[in-house]
């Protein structure tokens, strides 16, 4: 194995190619997870912030938050199953937003407001005070920084920005966390048709010192099945779009792994024919095919991993020039370990094809010199 | 020809690998386009397809038909504007739905119209709806003659499907096409509490001698709380759509990007691997033309073969649905994709043309280096 | 089977005061000073001399392989010295057959391909091709190739590697062959077998022939032995029996 690397070491000239290639499809692997990583991000940061075990939608709400409704006896319900620790109640509104200098705007920021009682990580246990929010960081790529009022929606309501977020964007808005009361009067002012009445949220999150499976069939029964329980990270899943998304980027990415495979086993044939001569004679002094099969899968190894990095650097640099909210992008270190990884698989079993040839090689025949 | 043939057949596993690489290159390529097209249909076939030339939003929806809203006083105003012919209202809800027996609830969307603007313009099979509780669906999610249960909390009430529409979702959901009495019976079952229930949008057609994009600017310049737009920006221009094709141009760049690379390097490693065979031919009296015709007529075959893989892969996928999209492929983009995987391959075999142009003939009386 | 004479008698081979300089770098480098050489219909000439005299050079001239520097090359009458790189290919398909030292055989051809490829660069229309392949097949049959005809180089040895490349040089039917050391790398009896076989082939088709050689046994059946020293050829015949050493030549 060391001749091999030795090999790589002396004459990169001839892996050029290899590697060049391969780095293309590396760097497509990396884009294809950040911008999938991107989508997910975007569409499930308000949900992955909330400290709580499980969320509560009603039963006929399919599990979307704008079109569940718990009233408060079902609510009181929830709050009475065995297991629960704490519960708080959630209300959105997606609504476009205009900078207070720019009540007539005609391009509007797209937000959702969202009340909440349990404070998800980042956010005061305390709501802020009614016609204030938290917003999510994302809100100062369009410039807007703390104490900046907001018109939200055709009734242009004023909220006042106390704070900003990191990580909690729904369905690809910003989010702006405020009190359930700043959200009835929100909602209640623009949304009329979907304006709910007191004591009724959308949703509920609770919190367990238990089991949150468990938990979540609890109140089911605690509520007579009037609602539809789900732990958080399921919750996740049936958010709109994520568990499509995941599948196809995921299956897209998968086949683009199999180009690499065919390409490094492509070139390791290329590479191979012209070495019959040098493997014949490493065969011919006791060099064994299993000895010589490593060498060529170390080679193929060294190349993704160069690849990789080269790959890393090219997603980075692609980050860094890539306008922020033009594309859903984020580079996640653990992303680019899973590319790296998968590059590596490709590499390796690409080369095992070049093994039919390692293995016919006769020592005398290859002594004997080319034609 | 002789040359290129004969030296594909002793090499079949490495130009068979080449053409494999370029047809997974081409899948790759052509699915994506087509999820990319099931897509974009998928959020906004619902107004892509439907029969209104103008669509006017409420300015806070920013083009979301879910997220519109018109007061009163807005449609009023916008009825002023100088220009417009037939017009109707459209109401949109998002809510859940029991089609016929199924176990579980789906979130649908109802579009409801007082006219016959904004309604589905084609219809695959079944009629329009022609009174209240009846709705034209998106076809991939209904069939004529289901009863699809409006769910509340007292209850709800039932819709049948009378017609089906090809390619009329909105935001991927199943799409329920009806008249706007079963829109407001819809919003009302499921929250007593509204308090009025505004229009979402208005179907408008403009007069008789009047463009669409003329009436569009119109409408924007007189009502600051309107959003006027043409039925094609309408779909071009929703939410969501502009991001995804933009990420989707990136990608199908990148792939791009690696043909001419894959395919370069290969025939330029091989090219120089024959440096001797070529070299002995020219010495022996063949003409530069003959070895760069040769060398150019693999790189075509092969990369016509890679096309052909490509498409009997892609070909099987075509109408079948991934994660709620039909896939389809338009052919006028697969034959533009061919073309340029055929032209990305040629320049990705410049280096070699130029290199087997550079043989020296003399170079045959040199002997050989290395381990000969 | 023999080559029609073109011209009368004009000499196949007739160089004048053939030079061939090469700038390298800032250096003049004179690979042939003074060739003068005449090789007449049905000759078989062996050209002697050590290593960096130029053979080389003079064989790659008369093949029109290269353009001297100076001098005149005529070959059956017609002057090649001046001719564009085109012209000169087009000549080498036509006129002349090359036995090189090192690679002779395109390696993913098989033996009649090998042969058949000279004629396929000519373009030839689709009659004649049913043509070549018999010729070819003929011309492997006399080497004695006729059940190798399919296979590839790999699957040959060295000796018959090089009958085929012999074939492949008769194939356009030249007026003239060159040979670089056709049997430097032979064992004596295949050897033997290749000497016989050039002479016997070159014989019945009345083809003339350079065999750059330090091989006794070719020496011993050329019609005349040519020493060419420091890039000079010196014309006088050189005896028969003198062993290539003292001729010159390093050891075979």
């Amino acid at each position: 194995m060391r001749l091999a690397l030795r090999e790589l070491l002396r004459r990169p000239g001839r892996f050029v190619a290899a590697t060049a290639v391969l780095t293309a499809v590396a760097v497509l692997l990396m884009f294809l997870g950040a911008l999938l990583d991107g989508l997910l991000s975007a569409s499930t940061g308000a949900y992955r912030a909330q400290r709580a075990d499980v969320i509560v939608y009603s039963a006929d709400a399919g599990a979307s938050l704008p079109r569940s409704r718990i009233t408060a006896d079902v609510r009181s319900a929830i709050d009475a199953a065995p297991g629960v620790a704490e519960t708080g109640g959630l209300g959105s509104v997606q609504l476009g937003a205009r900078p207070e200098p720019e009540p007539d705007r005609r391009d509007l920021i797209a937000t959702a407001l969202i009340g909440y009682e349990l404070a998800p990580s980042g956010l005061p246990d305390q709501p802020p005070p009614p016609g204030e929010v938290i917003a999510d960081d994302s809100i100062e790529q369009e410039g807007v920084t703390i104490g900046d009022v907001l018109l939200l929606g055709p009734a242009r309501t004023p909220v006042t920005v106390t704070g900003f977020v990191r990580d909690t964007q729904y369905s690809g808005q910003a989010t702006l966390w405020a009190s359930l009361d700043t959200w009835r009067e929100v909602a209640g002012a623009n949304r009329p048709a979907q304006a709910l009445g007191d004591g009724t949220v959308q949703a509920v999150v609770v919190r367990t010192d238990g089991d949150p499976t468990e938990l979540a069939g609890a109140i089911e029964a605690a509520a007579d099945n009037r609602v539809e329980a789900l732990t958080l990270a399921d919750a996740i899943d049936e958010l709109p779009g994520v568990s499509q998304q995941r599948s196809t980027f995921n299956q897209i990415i998968g086949v683009t792994a199999v180009v690499a495979m065919v390409v490094v086993a492509l070139f390791f044939t290329l590479i191979t024919v012209e070495r019959t001569g040098l493997y014949g004679v490493l065969k011919a002094i006791g060099a064994s095919s299993r000895t010589l099969f490593l060498g060529v899968a170390a080679q193929a190894a060294v190349l993704a991993l160069v690849a990789t990095a080269l790959g890393v650097v090219a997603s980075l640099a692609l980050a860094a020039v890539i306008p922020p909210g033009s594309i859903p992008f984020q580079v996640t270190p653990s992303r680019l370990v899973t590319s790296g990884a998968l590059m590596l698989a490709a590499a390796v079993i690409g080369c095992v094809f070049s093994l039919r040839r390692v293995l016919r090689i006769d020592p005398a025949a290859a002594i004997g010199g080319s034609p | 020809m002789f040359l290129a043939l004969r030296e594909i057949r002793r090499g079949l596993v490495r130009f068979g690998m080449l053409a494999v690489a370029i047809g997974l290159l081409l899948f790759l390529v052509l699915f994506q386009q087509a999820l990319q097209q099931g897509l974009v249909t998928a959020f906004v076939g619902a107004i892509r397809n439907q029969s209104a030339p103008v669509i006017v939003y409420g300015i806070d929806a920013q083009r979301a038909l879910q997220g519109s809203m018109l007061t009163p006083d807005v449609e009023q105003q916008v009825l002023a504007v100088d220009g417009i012919g037939e017009h109707n209202r459209i109401g949109e809800t998002t809510l859940s739905v029991r089609v016929g027996d199924a176990a579980d609830a789906t979130e649908a969307s109802l579009i409801g119209t007082d006219g016959p603007l904004g309604q589905p313009r084609e219809l695959a099979a079944g009629r329009a709806a022609d009174g209240p509780n009846q709705a034209v669906g998106s076809s991939v999610d209904f069939a004529v003659g289901d009863m699809v249960t409006v769910l509340a909390p007292d209850g709800g009430f039932e819709v049948e499907v009378v017609g089906v529409a090809d390619d009329v979702q909105l935001s991927v959901s199943p799409t329920l096409f009806t008249d706007y009495a079963t829109f407001e019976a819809a919003v009302q079952a499921f929250n007593p509490d509204a308090a009025e229930i505004p229009a979402s949008a208005l179907a408008v057609a403009p007069a008789r001698g009047v463009e669409p994009a003329e009436l569009v600017d119109r409408i924007n310049d007189q009502v600051g709380d309107a959003d006027a737009v043409t039925r094609a920006d309408a779909a071009d221009s929703a939410p969501g759509v502009a991001q995804v094709r933009q990420s989707f141009q990136v990608i199908l760049g990148l792939y791009a990007l690696i043909v001419p690379l894959v395919t370069g390097l290969f025939f330029l490693i091989i090219t120089l691997q024959k440096a001797r065979a070529l070299v002995l031919l020219r010495a022996i009296g063949a003409r530069s033309g003959v070895l760069l015709r040769a060398l150019f007529a693999q790189v075509l075959m092969i990369t016509l073969a890679g096309i052909a893989v490509g498409v009997l892969l892609a070909l099987p996928l075509s109408g079948r649905q991934i994660g709620g999209l039909t896939l389809r492929y338009d052919p006028a983009s697969v034959a533009t994709w061919a073309l340029v995987f055929v032209a990305l391959a040629v320049v990705g075999a410049l280096a070699s043309l130029a290199r087997v142009r550079r043989t020296e003939p003399v170079a045959a009386v040199e002997p050989a280096g290395g381990a000969a | 089977m023999t080559p029609p004479r073109s011209d009368g008698d004009a000499p196949v081979l007739d160089m004048s005061g053939v030079r061939k300089e090469y700038t390298v770098g800032e250096q003049q480098i004179v690979a042939l000073a003074d060739a003068t050489l005449t090789i007449d219909h049905d000759e078989i000439v062996a050209l002697i001399g050590p290593s960096g005299s130029g053979k080389t050079t003079l064989c790659s001239i008369a093949g029109g392989l290269l353009t001297p520097t100076d001098g005149t090359v005529e070959f059956a009458g017609r002057d090649i010295s001046g001719l564009s790189a085109r012209e000169l290919t087009e000549f080498r398909r036509t006129s002349v057959g090359f036995v090189f030292q090192s690679v002779n055989l395109v390696p993913f051809l098989t033996a009649r391909e090998n042969l058949l490829v000279v004629d396929e660069l000519g373009g030839r229309r689709r009659g004649d091709r049913a043509a070549a392949r018999r010729r070819a097949d003929e011309l492997l049959g006399e080497l004695g190739l006729g059940d190798r005809a399919e296979n590839l180089p790999a699957g040959l040895s060295g000796g018959e590697r090089q009958r085929v490349a012999i074939g492949r040089a008769l194939m356009n039917q030249p007026r003239l062959v060159l040979f670089d050391e056709p049997t430097s790398a032979l064992d004596s009896t295949t050897g033997d077998q290749v000497v016989k076989l050039i002479r016997d082939e070159l014989k019945a088709r009345e083809t003339s022939a350079i065999i750059v050689t330090h091989d006794q046994r070719i020496t011993h059946y050329a019609d005349r032995v040519v020493r060419i020293e420091d890039g000079r050829v010196d014309n006088e015949p050189v005896s028969d029996d003198t062993p290539p050493e003292v001729a010159g030549g390093e050891r075979a």
